[in-house]
């Protein structure tokens, strides 16, 4: 006669038969989001390339080709941020592996040399454009961080909506490690822009690399930073 | 890596799913034998104990719904027990002794039901002894429905299927649907003999077998339970018959329910901590009742945390952002939901799935049959939410030493 009690193993395997399934189907959705993003660093790193060497191109000859650059800017840039923000939401999404976490780093890199491509750019075509600069924490300390930095990051993006292609806009998190220890150095090529514009919190905004705002600023507050560095070019 | 959080949920959701499945498999492999009951070879005596405390809306309408039982009237003598009313109980409960003359009143001062049926126990001749609330009326049939499981000798107690008598409000309606389920796991449970309450309103147990654990623990506020587990913790069973019906009075407006729930779980948590270690001794009482009993108690408490927690998580963020609004932020141009597939997702899914499932198979077997599925979802998220308060209520009072009496 089967005993009674067999039904306690026999739930037991249904749910962990249940369990391994909805894990399987966690990662396989996961890794689906993660290999997209990889899928779009490779292309955005070929574009980077092309970019920095359209960029040497034009600090060598003169200014007559500005426009073409810019232009070319302004679609990486805006490409990257879109791709940003999808990186962001995805990140929150993936409950099982922290694959994305690494891509985030490449693509703050990449963020990086886009800002620094910028800044030649501008200096080479007579500042056609703006920058502003998010830097913020991938690892917030407290609830009310995270919520101002959500904030912040869509202050600026309405910024950018109302901008268009005057505006580029960068959110690089500012203190992120090479490896996942927190004994590993911080990410050089940031600690060293937070060090020339003496950055001491995050989050915090550079605009057009002349001011540095810490914490929350309302939309009409950076706008009008936006056209004081304007009037003073 | 998963994080904490993640995996704390993956932890309840774990367990969630194998405490639904195990009951939809026990459903599903014992519907047949719902409703059947041993037959009864030779009528043992009983003693109805009927303790009473300011029960004059309602205690002769329950004498004379015991009086209605279709039992032999030689085999069976009634006991009220007065503890200490402040109202008419006593008067009733004498004019009702003077009446028929197997009806035995006993007066005594306050001192509580576990007392009172430990005094009365002393006093009955049956060899059965049947608990009635004094605001509980048992159908005709339930004795006989009840009595043919102590032909196996194992078995010292047996309860019954406890429904709704007053279903006036939105709070009766909910408990209604909520009384029903209580009384299917209580069967399903019945099935493993795990059956780990004998409830008030109608509960029949072998007297020799009450007084070999000394009867009913005057400290414990839901004696019920803990005499339950004392029966299961010495080796004998005990079970539940689905068609053995009795009907109570519930309770009527938010704030007498949530004492009575307090009470509920201050007398759970009182009954784990009396036997948690007999955990993983003695049969399906180590093996299962204790673990599941705690690990509900356990996961009520976590999923409290974690939905403070999911709370303080999403509102800070709403909280800062309308702070910000005044500064000038425009907070409802960036309310948005993502809804990504997560594994979490998937097994919220596969969760609620479960347990509605459940619920619509327990509502299938209650009196009313019902299969609304809206009232279905407003039980599951609303009515069951509310659970919460209660539990919460009482940890505090745990916390605070708060142990006074929770019924009157």
């Amino acid at each position: 006669m089967q005993s009674k009690f067999r039904i306690f193993f026999e739930s037991l395997l249904v749910t962990v038969v249940i369990f391994v399934i909805a894990f399987l189907l966690g990662i396989f959705v996961e890794s689906l989001r993660t290999n997209k993003i990889i899928e779009s660093y490779k292309d955005y790193e070929i574009e980077a390339l092309d970019l920095k060497l359209q960029n040497y191109y034009y600090q060598i000859m003169d200014s007559q080709s500005c426009s073409q650059a810019i232009k070319q800017n302004f679609i990486f840039a805006d490409n990257l941020y879109t791709k940003g923000l999808e990186l962001e939401r995805y990140e929150e999404a993936n409950q099982i592996s922290d694959d994305l976490f690494r891509e985030k780093k490449r693509y703050v890199l990449l963020k990086t040399e886009l800002w620094l491509n910028s800044i030649l750019l501008k200096k080479k075509c007579n500042n056609p454009f703006d920058t502003i600069v998010y830097i913020y924490s991938a690892d917030p300390k407290t609830n009310i961080q995270v919520a101002q930095q959500k904030v912040i990051s869509n202050t600026l993006k309405s910024v950018k909506e109302q901008y268009g292609n005057k505006v580029i806009l960068l959110p690089i998190a500012g203190d992120l490690r090479i490896g996942n220890s927190q004994e590993e150095p911080f990410l050089g090529s940031i600690e060293l822009q937070k060090e020339i514009y003496n950055i001491s919190s995050l989050p915090s905004i550079i605009i057009n690399e002349k001011f540095v705002l810490e914490g929350f600023h309302t939309e009409e507050e950076i706008i009008s930073y936006l056209n004081m560095t304007k009037s003073t070019k | 890596m998963v994080n904490f959080f993640t995996l704390v949920y993956i932890i309840l959701f774990f367990f969630g799913i194998f405490f639904i499945l195990i009951f939809i498999f026990l459903h599903y492999r014992n519907s047949k034998q719902l409703y059947s009951n041993p037959p009864i070879k030779s009528y043992p005596t009983i003693s109805i104990l009927v303790p009473a405390y300011n029960e004059e809306d309602s205690i002769e309408e329950t004498v004379k719904a015991l009086l209605r039982l279709r039992y032999p009237t030689n085999k069976l003598d009634i006991i009220i027990i007065n503890d200490g009313s402040t109202d008419n109980t006593l008067k009733i409960a004498k004019t009702l002794e003077k009446k028929y003359s197997h009806i035995k009143v006993i007066n005594k001062p306050n001192s509580g039901k576990a007392l009172s049926l430990n005094l009365a126990i002393n006093n009955a001749k049956g060899e059965l002894i049947a608990v009635v609330d004094a605001d509980s009326y048992p159908n005709k049939d339930a004795l006989k429905r009840m009595v043919g499981h102590f032909e196996d000798h194992s078995v010292a107690a047996i309860t019954s299927r406890v429904l709704v008598k007053n279903k006036n409000n939105w709070l009766s309606r909910f408990q209604v649907l909520d009384y029903s389920i209580i009384a299917w796991t209580r069967k399903l449970l019945d099935f493993v003999d795990s059956v780990y309450v004998t409830n008030g309103p109608l509960s029949v147990y072998r007297k020799s077998v009450v007084q070999k654990v000394g009867g009913f623990d005057q400290h414990n506020l839901t004696e019920d339970i803990e005499i339950t587990w004392h029966i299961l913790s010495e080796g004998y069973n005990t079970r539940m018959s689905y068609s053995a019906i009795v009907y109570t009075i519930v309770p009527q407006d938010f704030k007498s329910w949530v004492k009575q729930r307090i009470r509920w779980n201050l007398g759970g948590l009182q009954t784990v901590k009396k036997y948690w270690r007999t955990m993983f001794k003695k049969g399906a009482f180590g093996y299962f009742v204790i673990p599941y009993v705690s690990a509900s108690f356990f996961f009520a408490i976590v999923g409290f945390l974690l939905l403070i927690r999911l709370l303080w998580v999403k509102g800070s963020y709403h909280l800062v952002s309308l702070y910000y609004t005044l500064l000038g932020y425009d907070y409802w141009k960036y309310l948005e939901i993502n809804l990504y597939i997560t594994l979490l997702l998937i097994l919220t899914c596969i969760f609620f799935f479960l347990a509605i499932w459940y619920y619509k198979i327990g509502f299938v077997h209650s009196e009313t049959g019902n299969k609304n599925i809206l009232k279905i979802l407003a039980y599951s998220f609303f009515y069951r939410s509310l659970y919460l308060i209660p539990l919460i209520l009482a940890l505090y009072k745990i916390a605070t030493k708060d142990l006074r009496w929770y019924t009157k």
